[in-house]
């Protein structure tokens, strides 16, 4: 069947871009095992020492840049048009204000020149 | 006909184009746009769970800690990687597909497959255990264990089809775990205790939140701990743990379901160089719920591994 | 250039393939993937739903007309409300015009042949039934108490009615939403003619762009709300419980981090098609089209950002209250915006008085009430008296029904020929718009007046004192349920022995009023080429206004 419809060219689909090809694509993997690795043995570490709540931070920071390198990489993201960039982008903004404007709520609770 | 002037012009016969495009560029535009928008949908769907998570973590971190240390990290750990790779061998599906070539898409499909098999068996587990160890967060789903059948299991991991360890390996001291109306039990108790002591000699430290400090004790301020209320603050991480972990992995079951089409499709030979989007938007959906799980891992895991170094 | 709009005489009437007589048996309904065949299943299905909230709401409205409690029991009266609530907004209002009217027109008006992922769009419609009929389900078996909005820890906790299923059937229907949203906003993007740039594109297709992005960004948000609700029913685990440790104002958070947007959802459309009448009945471009558009959006992005005004009361901390009421102030520019510019297209317009224009004024004038009543609302100061009272009440039903329903029914008649290629009575049309404006002010102004005083909302029973503002209300509600059921006859009246419509019954240059009345299966019969701005009334809209006045004029004969 596939030869049937390859031998009309379509004028309309660029040949198929490789993207990063195989070799690329192992070293985004090894990148993300490297990432998980380094997350469970850093989360043994106490980071306290640093400022309180350190150890989240560093595995948040971890696991970003690990979303970053799929959502690019694996899912494309880096040759798709700007709209898919914005549906990724904005997704994220919009989750960032509902955290944002929950916990300006919860932060602020007893305290400051209104509180109790 | 005048009507369809228009669209006659294309000699070729392209499979798959619908009736409503005009071309295979317009329609891949249209799906791939339309599942980012679906992706997006599903990051506020989990990012409601998140925002309960962080109001409640913000709340109770100490409870959050006692109960993520009840998780298994290395077993967790293993199941980002297994999902790594499932990740990989889809993004190679991908690249295999627009490639027309059919054998290497369909070996990597069933290798994504088996991988996500695997998390599901993993993530099984992982709850028979939570279920032998009456850490379900609701009465009546947990082990129903007798009085008169008491054992200290609950110190150990318990292999379904194991009912005890050894006594020997027991903690000592460790009460007889008797659960007969199969609820939530919790017995750790040491690094809260250990907090509020700190807490008790330091008045002006920050060792427990202000909400903490009333959520746990006895009586507003006193900083002696209640073991109830302690209990029901950790019984909340476990229920996000459950809604969350649960939620991920009822979308793993339809991707596996997605998955199954598509082994049927490539197996068919349906997909090349110019027509393989829906193993692109599998391959997106796939590593959606691939990044989900890296950021649960390190969120339900890893809290509080720091505190073993208190040697509680 | 060549362009469309060119009426070939004699292409109304039944002879011509369109898409009602294209399949008549069941089976080429219900597995339609024409956009206007789903349209037109919404149709029926919304009003189905809006017939039944409608009778609710007419019993609330029969209770209250005496001060004791003696036509409906208490928990009676309660669960009354709720389901005139959920099914008025979850079921009604939220799909009313972006199901029915949006998905008729967006992909006319831009020119595609059907919306961008037609499966999809019949999928939702199935969604939008089966959560429909499990809230039915619920309905019969007892109903459900506890408000609409479902708050914490009563409906978790303490009520004994059927939340979960109801709670179940508002998850489902939810994703009918975010379908319909999805494929809104991909057919925007990708399927416009050619010509149809971004500032030609109607205003009906801004506002329903703007909608788009609440459906898909906040819908699935109020999903795992009740998610989280319904699985709290059942476990006891008291994530919203204090008692044990849980937080109700986290249900709040959550549940108006979609609720306020949909708020917009139950506006923006409206708005959208009101824009439409004013500009088309007054046959002048709208005034400052980039600043409606815009506005639209930014409805839709602040929209989001003001859901703390509805817990000034509830224990949120007085720094979070006073950032969400300087916010909501911030919102109400978008809103002003448009008014100004409605306002101005009308002035030196040929403005002619058809139904649908009359519910376009109809609209600006109480939308105005209804945004004037929320700025007082979202004032902190005054939010402590007015809080949970009937000013509240009149306050959002100025805008959902005096906005949302009056705009719907505009759009309705507005496009009622285009849809079923039959012309309804002008004179019936005109009486009952007069009758549902004068009975609408008639029910919710004393409201208004009621909740200024102090009635509380969501009780059966009320001071003696009160009871002639409530007799007026209950009086309006009575005129306002003639007015609304008025339409139904008439309409279905149109059906059977209406004149046939013609191709552009009002003589306009919009994309819609140049393929047949019903349009044909795939929309036009020659892909349309678009070289003028959609409210274009000069010389250069490509429209043969002649032809298209002697079809008129032959039908009419």
């Amino acid at each position: 069947m596939a030869e049937s419809t390859t031998e009309h060219h379509n004028p309309h689909v660029e040949v198929p871009n490789e993207h990063i090809g195989i070799p690329g694509y192992l070293g985004v993997f090894a990148l993300l095992v490297v990432g998980t690795i380094l997350t469970y043995y850093v989360a043994l570490m106490d980071l306290d020492w640093i400022f309180a709540g350190a150890n989240t931070l560093v595995a948040l920071g971890i696991a970003f840049t690990k979303m970053t390198f799929v959502m690019l990489f694996f899912m494309h993201v880096r040759w798709s048009p700007k709209l898919v960039w914005m549906a990724a982008v904005g997704a994220f903004f919009w989750l960032a204000l509902m955290f944002a404007y929950t916990m300006q709520d919860y932060l602020t609770r007893g305290t400051g020149y209104f509180g109790h | 006909m005048s009507a369809h002037s228009h669209s006659d012009k294309f000699v070729y016969h392209e499979p798959g184009l619908q009736h409503q495009f005009d071309d295979m560029g317009q329609q891949e535009e249209s799906v791939s746009l339309g599942m980012w928008l679906f992706l997006a949908q599903e990051i506020m769907f989990f990012g409601g769970l998140f925002t309960a998570y962080l109001v409640m973590r913000s709340k109770y971190p100490l409870a959050f800690a006692s109960g993520s240390n009840h998780l298994d990290a290395f077993l967790g750990g293993a199941n980002t990687l297994v999902l790594i790779v499932s990740s990989l061998t889809m993004a190679l599906t991908v690249y295999y597909a627009q490639k027309g070539n059919r054998n290497m898409q369909v070996g990597l499909i069933v290798l994504t497959m088996l991988f996500g098999l695997a998390f599901l068996g993993i993530k099984a587990y992982e709850y028979t255990d939570k279920y032998n160890h009456g850490l379900v967060p609701m009465a009546g789903l947990n082990r129903r264990v007798k009085a008169d059948s008491a054992t200290t299991e609950h110190v150990g991991l318990v292999l379904p089809g194991e009912t005890a360890v050894s006594a020997s390996e027991a903690k000592p001291g460790a009460e007889p775990y008797v659960n007969p109306h199969g609820e939530f039990q919790w017995h750790e108790y040491e690094l809260v205790q250990h907090m509020m002591e700190k807490q008790r000699a330091e008045p002006n430290g920050h060792y427990l939140t202000t909400t903490e400090r009333l959520a746990y004790s006895t009586s507003p301020g006193s900083l002696v701990l209640d073991q109830n209320k302690f209990r029901d603050k950790v019984r909340i991480f476990f229920y996000i743990y459950f809604v969350m972990t649960g939620l991920h992995a009822l979308h793993m079951i339809i991707g596996l379901g997605i998955m199954t089409w598509l082994l049927w499709m490539a197996y068919k030979s349906t997909f090349n160089a110019e027509y393989f989007s829906p193993v692109e938007m599998s391959g997106l959906y796939w590593h959606f719920v691939d990044i989900v799980w890296i950021f649960l891992f390190p969120l339900l895991y890893l809290l509080g591994r720091h505190y073993v170094h208190l040697g509680l | 250039m060549e362009t469309v709009g060119a009426i070939e005489a004699g292409s109304y009437g039944t002879a011509k393939l369109n898409y009602l007589n294209n399949g008549s048996t069941l089976r080429s309904w219900l597995l339609t993937k024409d956009h206007k065949r789903i349209a037109i299943m919404y149709l029926i299905s919304v009003s189905v739903f809006f017939l039944m909230g409608g009778l609710y709401a007419a019993t609330i409205r029969l209770e209250l007309l005496t001060p004791a409690s003696d036509l409906l029991e208490t928990g009676t009266y309660n669960k009354v409300f709720t389901q005139h609530g959920i099914l008025m907004v979850f079921f009604f209002l939220i799909p009313s015009i972006p199901a029915v009217l949006g998905n008729f027109l967006i992909p006319i008006m831009i020119g595609a042949k059907d919306l961008a992922l037609p499966r999809i769009n019949l999928l939702s419609l199935y969604i939008y039934w089966i959560g429909g009929a499990i809230t039915l389900w619920a309905l019969m078996q007892g109903g459900v108490d506890t408000g609409w909005t479902f708050y914490t820890p009563y409906s978790t906790t303490f009520s004994n009615t059927y939340v979960l299923a109801v709670g179940v059937g508002i998850f489902i229907n939810g994703f009918s939403s975010i379908l319909t949203g999805v494929n809104f906003l991909v057919t925007i993007h990708t399927m416009r003619a050619p010509g149809m740039t971004w500032f030609r594109m109607p205003l009906f297709v801004w506002a329903h762009y703007a909608v788009s992005l609440i459906f898909v960004l906040g819908t699935p948000v109020v999903a795992i709300t009740l998610l989280l609700v319904a699985i709290e029913r059942v476990a006891h685990v008291g994530i919203f419980d204090p008692a044990l440790g849980g937080d109700p104002i986290l249900f709040q958070h959550m549940f108006w981090f979609y609720s306020h947007p949909a708020v917009y959802i139950m506006v923006l459309p409206g708005m959208g098609i009101v824009s439409e009448l004013i500009a088309n009945f007054a046959r002048k471009r709208i005034f400052g089209y980039e600043f409606v558009a815009f506005s639209s959006i930014g409805l839709a992005v602040f929209g989001f950002l003001v859901w703390g005004h509805h817990m000034f009361v509830s224990g949120q901390s007085m720094y979070a209250s006073l950032v969400f009421s300087f916010l909501t102030m911030v919102v109400a520019i978008p809103s002003a915006i448009k008014m100004f510019n409605w306002t101005a297209t009308l002035y030196q317009g040929s403005i002619s008085f058809d139904t649908p224009m009359l519910y376009g004024l109809a609209f600006m004038g109480l939308f105005l009430i209804g945004g004037f009543t929320g700025l007082y609302l979202g004032a902190l100061g005054l939010n402590v008296h007015l809080t949970d009272t009937y000013f509240v009440i009149g306050h959002f039903h100025y805008v959902m029904v005096g906005g949302q329903v009056i705009a719907y029914l505009g759009g309705l008649h507005y496009w009622w020929p285009k849809m079923t290629g039959k012309m309804y009575s002008e004179f019936w049309g005109r009486v009952a718009a007069m009758l549902i404006f004068v009975g609408f002010n008639l029910t919710f102004f004393p409201q208004l007046i009621l909740g200024y005083l102090g009635m509380p909302r969501r009780y059966a029973a009320y001071p003696p004192e009160m009871q002639v503002l409530n007799i007026f209300s209950s009086a309006g509600a009575s005129v306002l349920g003639v007015g609304l059921t008025m339409p139904v006859f008439y309409f279905i009246h149109s059906l059977i022995k209406g004149k046939p419509a013609p191709d552009n019954p009002w003589l306009l240059p919009g994309l819609e009023w140049r393929t047949s009345s019903p349009p044909p299966t795939e929309n036009f019969d020659k892909p349309p080429v678009v070289t003028w701005e959609i409210y274009d009334f000069g010389d250069e809209n490509g429209l043969d206004l002649e032809a298209a006045r002697r079809e008129a004029a032959t039908v009419n004969a």
